[in-house]
Parts: structure tokens; sequence; C-alpha cells
């Protein structure tokens, strides 16, 4: 299965959860179980694809600077926690990998 | 009937009240174009997850999984497991496109993400026209689309040309980051997103790259253990509150029942 198939599958099954309950109508009840887990599925979900991210920047920026992206990751974490804006994590973040990694050359 | 010319105000009041989803979301799609541009995957096709699949993150799993060579049923599933919720969505629009024809709900079912819904149900719950109300839904829902669309193309038209050495692919996890640390205020929230994170990160050699899908789950698993167990304290604290006094004995009774 080539990514073009992959990709229309994907957004077929999306498609088909995004109209499932407005076209089954009101014969459905949705499970309290479910409504709870959907409320945890962004924090998990943003949480791993983050994770996976910063680990694949430590090995595109050389083994010697393989601690510019955690250090920047963690001044990311730093900035969003004081000023409880998202958009501070980018700023602070990227100046601090492009800092460290002008200090720990690859 | 539902007449986009008749109603032309409410589809222009439908995308205004979008305006501040829009400045939200654009830096997402660039960030998103910006990733589809320098993965190995053709840049039409990052591009054409915006379509489809029509949903950040999952569009964003979809090209990151694509890249690293991971498995297509994986891919898959960790799209729709991520996009999960679109089906509480569906459900919340339910009673307000009852009666409408099969064509209007799948059209607008297929506008339906995070910020279309949030701005469609706030005009919902406004007394007044229903056709109204369908068709601010659908102004703001087509500006969305168009503006999310747009911000990947410009995300992947620039990502070509930028040089490797600005490690612009790091917007991606920073960006998560600023989306994921508000939301660790919260005790299920954040025993999710901590728990998918180390498990993420312990799984990265985990075959087929299923190591972000094993993470989202275990993520999901320890974030409803944390709310299980948050219940059964709130439970039991009201029983032995209603039991310390003679007063609430029959509130007690009532409680056990």
């Amino acid at each position: 299965m080539n990514a073009w198939t992959v990709i229309a599958l994907a957004g077929i099954g999306s498609l088909v959860l995004r109209i499932s309950m407005v076209t089954a109508a009101d014969r459905i009840r949705i499970p309290k179980r479910l409504e709870q887990l959907s409320a945890l599925v962004a924090p998990a979900a943003l949480a791993a694809l983050a994770t996976t991210g910063i680990a694949s920047a430590t090995t595109s920026v050389g083994i010697r600077a393989a601690a510019a992206p955690l250090i920047a990751a963690a001044v990311a974490v730093l900035a969003v926690w004081l000023t409880r804006s998202p958009h501070a994590a980018m700023l602070a973040g990227m100046a601090a990998l492009w800092l460290m990694t002008a200090l720990l050359p690859a | 009937m539902i007449s986009l010319t008749a109603h032309r105000r409410d589809v222009a009041a439908g995308a205004r009240a979008m305006v501040p989803g829009i400045v939200a979301t654009a830096p997402f799609g660039l960030v998103i174009g910006v990733t589809a541009a320098q993965s190995h995957l053709p840049t039409f096709a990052g591009w054409l997850t915006g379509p489809t699949i029509f949903a950040g993150s999952a569009q964003l799993t979809a090209i990151q999984m694509l890249n690293a060579g991971a498995a297509p049923a994986a891919v898959i599933v960790t799209v729709l497991i991520i996009n999960v919720r679109l089906m509480l969505y569906s459900a919340g629009m339910m009673p307000h496109w009852r009666g409408t024809p099969l064509w209007w709900r799948v059209l607008a079912g297929y506008l339906l993400v995070d910020p279309s819904y949030a701005v469609g149900i706030q005009r919902y719950e406004q007394p007044g026209d229903r056709r109204a109300a369908h068709v601010h839904y659908f102004g703001a829902a087509i500006a969305l689309w168009l503006s999310w669309l747009a911000a990947i193309a410009a995300g992947a038209t620039l990502g070509a040309g930028l040089p490797p050495a600005l490690h612009l692919d790091f917007l991606v996890p920073l960006y998560l980051i600023g989306q994921v640390v508000p939301r660790l205020t919260q005790a299920a929230p954040r025993r999710a997103a901590l728990t998918s994170a180390a498990v993420a990160a312990l799984a990265l050699t985990v075959p087929m790259h299923l190591g972000l899908a094993v993470g989202i789950v275990a993520g999901l698993a320890a974030g409803i253990v944390r709310v299980n167990r948050t219940e059964a304290g709130a439970t039991a604290t009201t029983k032995t509150l209603a039991t310390k006094t003679p007063a609430n004995r029959p509130l007690a009774k009532e409680i056990a029942k």
C-alpha cells in the first residue's frame, strides 16, 4: 500500500467518524467511558508526537550537538509554563536550539 | 431548505466568528506544510492530508509515520485513534442537524473539527432561525477549511526552499509542547501526557514504528485509570460525609442503593 492510498483510507475513516452520529440520528447513545477517553486523546497524542519529534531531532543534529534539542525542549516547556502562551514554545525553543547548535557544532 | 444565497449575512457572520480560530490554527498549518516539504513524501501527498484527514495532529502523525516508513495499517489506526473525538462532535451536532437533508449532514460533517464545532455549537445554542444557524456554521467551517489548506500550502512552499541548517522541522515538537503544557494542570490529562511521552520514548525502537501508537494507547490507559480513581475517591468521600451525621443517614441510604 503506497502513501497515497494510506492518506485516502485515513481520510475516509476520519469522514466516517465525523458523519457516524449525524447520519445514525438518535438511535445511538455515546458511552460515558468513550466521552472521558476522548478528553484524554489530545494530551496523549500530542505528548507522544512531541517526544518522537524531539528524539528524531537529537539524531539529525549530530552526536556532539545531540543535547541541543533536549535543552531547547526544556526551555520551551519552561517558557510555556511561565508565560501560559502556547506560542512561547516555538519562540523560546527555536532561539535555544539555534544557540545550542552554534555552541555545540556537530 | 438550506440556502446560502438567502443568508449571505449569516455566512459572513460565521466566517467572522471563525477569525480567532483561523489565527490560532494557521501556525500549525504552516508547520504541517514545512514538515511535508522536508519529508521524503511527495509534497502534494503531505498537502493532501489537509482535504482528506482535515485534523492537524492526525495529519502530522500520518506524515511523520509515513516518512519514517511505518506500516500502513499502523498509520491508519493511529490516525483514527487520534480522530475518535470527531465522533463526539458528530454526536453533539446530531440534535441540531436532525431533519436536514443527507447531503447537508455529510458536507457539514466533513467540515467538523475542533474550531468549527466550537463556533458552530455556540450559534446553535442561541435561539432563532435554525436555517440561519446552519448557514452560520457553514460560513465558519468553510473559512477555516480554506485558510487551513492555504496555510499548509504556504508552509510547503516555504519549507522546500529553506536550508536544513535552520532545523525548522523542530518547530513541530515545539508547537506540540505549546499545546501539551497548558493541559498539564489537570490530573488525568497530565497522567495521560506524561505516560504517553515516557512510553513513546522507551518504545522508539519498536518495529514498524509502532512506538507512537503504543505510547498513545498507554497514555490513554493511564489517564482513564486516574479518572476511575478520582471517581472512586469522590464516591467514597460522599458516602463518608453522608453517614457522619444522623440527619444525613437517609441520604446515605439513597446513595448506597
